[in-house]
């Protein structure tokens, strides 16, 4: 049987990119799910404990800077839905505080301390806390290991 | 003779999709922060709770001195060594609070190692506490100018 001699099919090498589509907005979806908007940035070493409680979402935060920090020791406050400003007095922490606890008196706040700062500055914080009638404080804190 | 007539085929242009979803992609990942988001909880006496004066010797007294060394009831004690005593103290009293004192120039880090061995009581000897109160320096000095100390 002879062959017929036709033109060899020539097949384009290509990679199939259809279903990258799917796994990419896969990936939006996921990060938007858990998408969190971290109010206070300052970087810090948290002290280490064993006992953590899940803190509620959107409480209101105090951070203080750690002394390396420049400038060091500042005192910034957001409400949990926006970005934490600085503030020069301890009595701005009690106003800001007794304007949160007034629009909602179950509001948790968060104290974000390095673990080398004084603790006579988280003492005025919380001194300002109790002041402001603030019910729930949580002390933010990183996990300890047996490393450590 | 008879001209063919070309025909367009409707379509959405999806070429530039998967640029724009990458944007996106990173945008999140860049500004997203896998924040901590856990901590140690401490509940402040309500205003309409009845809130009573606790008195130093009423009490288990915790003072937390720079150096992150720990002094109960005036003695010096390990950190290892302050669960038994207060669990030795609560046996006797189950409703003695505890006091947890710092001076101002340890540092944070020092207090909370104290507090967190603290809250692990009832896991590391089996005793709850049910008051573990944080005066500030504020309060302090109220309750010793109340009692006439200068």
């Amino acid at each position: 049987m002879a062959f017929m001699r036709g033109r060899a099919r020539r097949v384009e090498a290509q990679i199939f990119t259809a279903s990258m589509a799917d796994i990419v907005f896969l990936l939006i979806i996921f990060f938007i799910l858990t998408y969190k908007v971290e109010v206070d940035k300052t970087k810090m070493e948290l002290p280490k404990t064993v006992l953590r409680e899940k803190i509620p979402e959107k409480a209101a935060v105090i951070s203080v800077s750690p002394t390396w920090a420049e400038p060091p020791l500042v005192v910034r406050v957001s409400t949990g839905e926006e970005m934490a400003l600085p503030v020069t007095t301890d009595e701005e922490i009690v106003t800001f505080a007794s304007n949160v606890v007034a629009q909602d008196p179950a509001k948790a706040f968060i104290v974000k301390a390095d673990r080398e700062v004084p603790y006579e500055r988280v003492d005025t914080v919380l001194d300002a806390l109790k002041q402001a009638k603030v019910k729930v404080i949580y002390l933010l804190s990183e996990q300890k290991t047996v490393d450590d | 003779m008879k001209i063919q007539k070309k025909t367009f085929t409707a379509e959405i242009f999806t070429g530039s999709m998967a640029d724009i979803s990458f944007l996106l992609i990173i945008y999140f990942m860049v500004t997203m922060a896998f924040s901590a988001n856990r901590g140690m909880d401490f509940a402040l006496p309500e205003e309409n709770q009845k809130v009573t004066e606790i008195k130093q010797e009423d009490a288990v007294d915790i003072l937390v001195q720079p150096g992150g060394v720990i002094q109960v009831d005036g003695k010096p004690m390990p950190l290892e060594g302050l669960l038994p005593y207060v669990k030795s103290k609560l046996l006797q009293n189950p409703e003695k609070p505890v006091i947890l004192r710092t001076d101002p120039n340890a540092t944070y880090g020092n207090m909370i190692t104290v507090f967190d061995e603290l809250r692990q009581a009832p896991e590391k000897v089996g005793i709850e506490i049910k008051t573990i109160s944080i005066p500030t320096r504020r309060e302090i000095e109220n309750i010793w100018s109340m009692l006439g100390v200068a």
